[in-house]
């Protein structure tokens, strides 16, 4: 191609022009080579210290990664990762960077190397993206084996499960927040992480690298405040939950299959005897016990709710359902339905059908009672009483 | 011979220009493969399938032996056996192998899976089937992903969903063995250029994972089905098997061009009106009946017209139904249940069901317009083929390619002229394949994507901040996910939208690129689509949307826009006396200013308006026709009105419009013989080319770079200026009319100046 270069013909047939670049490196600061069997590896150890965590959770390696995108795919690359993990004497964090996409294998062989002490491992949302991506370059890399690790844990998830109704979103930031209670001043705010590191790619420029490296550092020490303080949560010690902290806490663990936990924490949200999440988290429970047949405590703990939440329209119809269906009593329904209505006139919509139904009932058994005198008083067979709660 | 359903030629007033009968062909069988697993035979059995056509055996054989092949035979004549049985063969022998069809449509491959579900059903081995596509639910793709053994996708699925993700399908990369190319034909020209690329990413992936597939191709009939395979998959040795060894009945082929209304005008009676004249009676009788139509919009109201026809029964709408892209699979299924359960004798579709859905046996085919290509047409006739005693008709409308086909029915029956042309290594598409080969997979210094050098581009990427180098190697280094910012289909991202507001919901009709654009879409102008008047409302530039409401109005409009071709690098020519042919790369510069309203008949300007869009520029390559000066002064002088100057003889009006008249066939002519579509090309006209300094038409393809077919015109060059002078000289038009030399160039003199010049004859009066 003589006096036409391909830049040319490109931007003739309509392609974006874009500025050009050289190149130059200089591991940033606290860095260092690493020789690993892959080449070397650039890595950055610290221990600091760690005040007593109750509870404890053990020999577990937190893991946070920086990457050049949130698209995903082959051509996303992990270029830094950071581990910590309480030891003896305080928490090590160790940062790995990928000084060059072509020092990859170098770099995965250093991470785990990192992670293969610990008998856990945690992260914030790692169950999908950041572990994935990791398998991804595992093979991209053309590593021997798979990218194998300890039992994992996504905080993400168990942030979700208990705090949502608290926070809304639940990023690390609003998390560290309303949760942990410290703010920090973010060097470089995400989005602007992945440039950071082409800049270094590209120009060996230092600085942005440097303030997305400091960011990688702090996500994860938090990462090893916030799962001891999600256990604290799960067992139920923490101070000051209230009626929706335990009906959260409750369906979690009723999602894992723990239902003894489960229970215990729906009794506790129920037991604030005020608000929607009691009424709701009572509600769960009188389900449940009507499910396993339990009549008598269901009808016993929903008497008892109404009378505690007595402006909750879900009670009182949970209440006539069981009365009408399980009792066979639509006379007892009735009552309540109209009850409701007293107290609650503005539901009188939702209450319609079922009032219309539970009178035309009425009246076709006082039709049918009228020749079998007083039958319906005759009990041929009783079932076991149940407890009351 | 057989009993034909009724067609009288004497009950239609327009001209039957081919009335055929295609002779019985008795089908030629070869017996099984001897090395057929005992399980697969049985299989076999139970469908009823003792022995094999002979195609099929071939094809067998040449898999078997590990060569790339391309299978060309007539529709319904068993091609899906052609891979489906060395695979599922393969897949006995040792199930861990895996095997990948890429199908050009989603629907296609959800009919393939019910076929070969059939197939496979008695099978030993839990053979395990799965489309992968936009529709699959998150929770299906993992196990399609782990232990699917044969997925079957399509090539844009393949391009955004499966390579740029290749480590999750990991399984399925390093034990591909099979690639199945079904429907080759489709991919010709942009997309087929595209999809090329799409496959020399797939053989990338594969060589990372030590996966070295055979590649298999089946295709309707086409020209250069080998060299298109060759092409397509960068493979120097494809084995062809093309001589198909199933029967076919005796079919009896119609074409019919309906009534010239208006002599001046070139308008006919409404093929869709004849059409229906036609199938309504076979569908009132119980002969089971496809129509074709050209789009979604005519499909519905030749649906309505058909239950009309049979109104008096009450289930008229269960006996005539629609078929088309956009409807559910699940409702296709119900309607190709119907039409084998005889409860339903009409299906009105669009070219949906061109491409090899098992609908049955229908009886009588009638084609609405030219679908346009042959081998669409034999595809869509092939439709009502299976058994004897069939009719396939062909109802010409008044564009010029329908004008051209219907009356050269020779040119249809005859040897294939079309064919599949592909350049893979078009610039632009290149560098958004580069990328996306890129992000998939580092490159090597000294490595290709393809046949296609890219070290220049890949340092060209390394200077954007795209790649960066590192340890002899280049790698993706952008946020962006690449593979998103190509499309398969579309010719470039900014097509404007045509959307008819007429509807109580607003339907978009059509598309036209950013270029033609502001000629025919500007505001107020009455836009033609499918022989229907469309006025246009509001054009919103920035959006790409026109807003249209049909109308029906004596008068169109003419945009004047200035058109000047610049060459920027010939690549051949010029050669040739009177009528040089050039090729080579071009930029085309398009300013439309202003709009005439015309009236029809007469041709008085009835108003004008101006038009405020953005200048135009397209680069491309296109091929060029310059008129030599002797030629043009002796057509000038014939085509001046008598008493004028005949010292100025290029001034003549009639002159210039045969020369527009002369780009309007040649290009059409061209999108025939490269089997493209019409919009895949332009053309111009100038008097005075600011290249050659003299009268030139230059033929461009729409799409920056170009995808080849320039350069093939240009070879072509004599059998296209043969066509178009044909096309010209045989309307039965007095003086010219929009089938021939164009809707905007009706000028006195205009149809004889044109075919002079196409002619090359230098008449003198």
């Amino acid at each position: 191609m003589p006096a036409i270069t391909l830049r040319d013909r490109l931007n003739r047939l309509g392609a974006a022009p874009r500025p050009a670049p050289p190149p130059a490196h200089e591991l940033p600061r606290g860095f260092e080579g690493l020789p690993t069997p892959f080449g070397m590896a650039a890595i950055r150890q610290d221990v600091i210290p760690l005040p007593p965590l109750d509870p404890y959770p053990g020999n577990v390696a937190y893991l946070d990664t920086e990457t050049t995108g949130l698209a995903g795919g082959t051509g996303t690359h992990v270029f830094a990762a950071a581990v910590a993990r309480p030891i003896d004497c305080g928490l090590r964090v160790a940062q790995l960077l990928l000084p060059q996409p072509g020092m990859e294998p170098a770099f995965l062989h250093a991470l785990l190397e990192e992670l293969a002490p610990a008998a856990g491992l945690a992260t914030f949302n790692g169950g999908s993206f950041d572990l994935p991506l990791l398998r991804t370059r595992w093979v991209m890399a053309r590593m021997p084996g798979e990218f194998a690790h300890a039992p994992h844990v996504d905080l993400l998830t168990l942030v979700r499960a208990l705090y949502r109704h608290r926070l809304g979103a639940c990023n690390l930031r609003i998390v560290e927040e309303r949760v942990l209670g410290y703010e920090r001043d973010d060097p470089l705010p995400s989005a602007l992480v992945p440039d950071a590191y082409f800049d270094y790619l590209r120009r060996g420029e230092l600085r942005a690298l440097e303030a997305a490296l400091e960011h990688n550092r702090l996500d994860v020490i938090s990462l090893v405040h916030l799962h001891s303080r999600l256990l604290l949560r799960l067992r139920g010690l923490e101070t000051g939950m209230d009626a929706a902290d335990w009906l959260a806490l409750g369906r979690h663990r009723f999602r894992r299959g723990a239902r003894a936990d489960g229970w215990r924490a729906l009794r506790n949200a129920t037991s604030f005897a005020s608000g929607d999440a009691a009424a709701t988290a009572g509600l769960t429970i009188a389900r449940r016990m009507v499910r396993r047949g339990s009549i008598g405590a269901a009808e016993t703990l929903l008497t008892w709710l109404e009378s505690s939440v007595s402006d909750d329209i879900r009670v009182p119809v949970a209440r006539a359902r069981l009365l009408e269906w399980r009792r066979r009593d639509p006379e007892q329904a009735l009552g309540v339905v109209e009850a409701a209505l007293r107290r609650m006139p503005e539901s009188e919509p939702e209450l319609e059908h079922r009032l219309a139904r539970l009178r035309r009932k009425l009246s076709a058994r006082r039709l049918r009672g009228r020749g079998q005198g007083r039958a319906r008083q005759v009990q041929l067979e009783v079932p076991i009483s149940d407890r009351p709660l | 011979m057989a009993s034909f359903p009724h067609f009288n030629t004497a009950d239609f007033p327009g001209e039957i220009t081919l009335d055929h009968v295609v002779p019985t062909i008795a089908p030629d069988f070869a017996p099984l493969p001897s090395d057929l697993r005992p399980d697969l035979v049985t299989a076999l059995r139970s469908r009823g399938i003792e022995r094999l056509y002979t195609h099929q055996a071939a094809a067998y054989k040449a898999v078997r032996a590990g060569r790339h092949l391309v299978v060309v035979t007539p529709t319904a004549s068993g091609k899906t056996l052609c891979y489906n049985l060395p695979v599922l063969q393969r897949l006995l022998e040792d199930p861990n192998r895996r095997a990948l069809y890429l199908y050009p449509t989603k629907a296609l491959a959800q009919d393939q899976l019910a076929e070969l579900s059939a197939l496979k059903h008695g099978l030993p081995i839990e053979v395990r089937v799965d489309t992968y596509d936009g529709d699959t639910p998150p929770g299906r793709r993992t196990a399609i992903r782990e232990g699917g053994h044969i997925v079957m996708t399509n090539p844009d699925m393949l391009h955004t969903g499966l390579l740029p993700h290749h480590t999750r399908w990991r399984r399925l990369f390093s034990s591909l063995e099979f690639v199945v190319v079904d429907e080759l034909h489709t991919y010709r020209g942009l997309f087929g250029s595209q999809v090329a690329n799409v496959i020399r990413r797939l053989k990338r992936i594969c060589e990372f994972y030590g996966s070295k597939p055979t590649f298999i191709c089946a295709s309707a009939t086409i020209g250069n089905p080998l060299q298109l395979a060759k092409r397509l998959l960068e493979e120097d040795t494809v084995e062809l098997v093309d001589r198909s060894g199933a029967p076919q009945g005796e079919r009896r082929l119609i074409f019919y061009n309906p009534p010239l209304l208006n002599r001046e005008t070139g308008i006919r009676r409404s093929s869709m009106l004849e059409a229906r004249r036609i199938a309504a009676p076979w569908i009132r009788s119980g002969v089971q009946t496809i129509v074709f139509c050209r789009s979604r919009l005519q499909v519905e109201v030749m649906l309505s017209y058909l239950r009309q026809d049979l109104a008096p029964r009450l289930d008229a709408h269960q006996r005539v139904r629609g078929y088309r892209a956009g409807y559910l699979p699940l409702h296709r299924r119900e309607i190709e249940a119907g039409l084998r359960a005889g409860e339903i004798t009409g299906v009105v579709s669009t070219n949906a069901l061109e491409l090899g859905i098992d609908i049955g046996t229908l009886q009588c085919a009638v084609l609405v317009g030219y679908p346009g290509t042959i081998s669409s047409t034999w595809q869509q006739l092939g439709r009502a083929g299976r058994r004897s005693g069939s009719v396939g008709v062909f109802v010409a409308s008044s564009s010029p390619l329908d004008q051209f086909i219907v009356r050269h029915p020779e040119y249809f029956l005859g040897t294939n002229p079309e064919e599949g042309l592909i350049d893979p290594d078009n610039l632009l598409m290149l560098a958004g394949h580069l990328q996306a080969g890129l992000f998939e997979l580092p490159f090597a210094a000294e490595e290709k994507l393809g046949r296609a050098d890219v070290r220049d581009l890949l340092q060209l990427f390394e200077e954007d901040g795209s790649a960066t180098r590192s340890g002899g190697r280049w790698f993706w280094s952008r946020q962006a996910f690449p593979a998103e910012e190509v499309h398969l289909r579309r010719i470039l991202a900014d097509n404007v939208v045509i959307i008819d507001t007429s509807h109580p919901r607003p339907q978009v009709i059509g598309e036209m690129d950013q270029f033609t654009a502001p000629v025919l879409l500007h505001e107020e102008a009455v836009y033609l689509h499918e022989g229907a008047q469309f006025h246009v409302d509001r054009l919103d530039w920035n959006e790409k949307k026109a807003y249209v409401h049909p109308v029906e109005v004596d008068y169109y409009t003419d945009a004047l826009a200035s058109v000047t071709v610049q060459v920027l690098e010939t690549f051949a020519g010029p050669d040739g006396v009177d009528l040089t042919r050039s090729h080579g790369e071009v930029k085309i510069t398009s300013l439309a200013s202003m709009f005439k309203k015309i009236r029809f008949h007469t041709h008085e300007n009835i108003g004008a308006g101006p038009i405020h869009l953005p200048e135009q520029t397209l680069h491309t390559t296109g091929y060029w026709v310059t008129v030599g000066d002797g030629l043009w002064d002796a057509v000038g002088r014939g085509a001046a009105p008598s008493g004028a100057d005949t010292a100025r003889p290029s001034m003549s009006p009639g002159l210039e419009a045969g020369l527009q008249g002369m780009a309007h066939a040649l290009r059409h002519v061209a999108s025939l013989r490269l089997m493209c579509d019409a919009r895949d090309l332009g053309s111009v006209a100038e008097v005075r080319s600011v290249t050659t300094q003299r009268p030139t038409v230059t033929v461009y393809e729409n799409y920056p770079g170009g995808v080849g077919l320039s350069a093939r015109l240009h070879e072509l060059h004599r059998e296209l200026l043969d066509d178009a002078a044909e096309l010209v000289r045989e309307c039965p038009c007095t003086a010219g009319c929009p089938s021939c030399v164009g809707p905007l160039h009706l000028v006195e003199g205009a149809k004889e100046a044109c075919l002079r010049l196409l002619s090359g004859i230098a008449l003198t009066v």
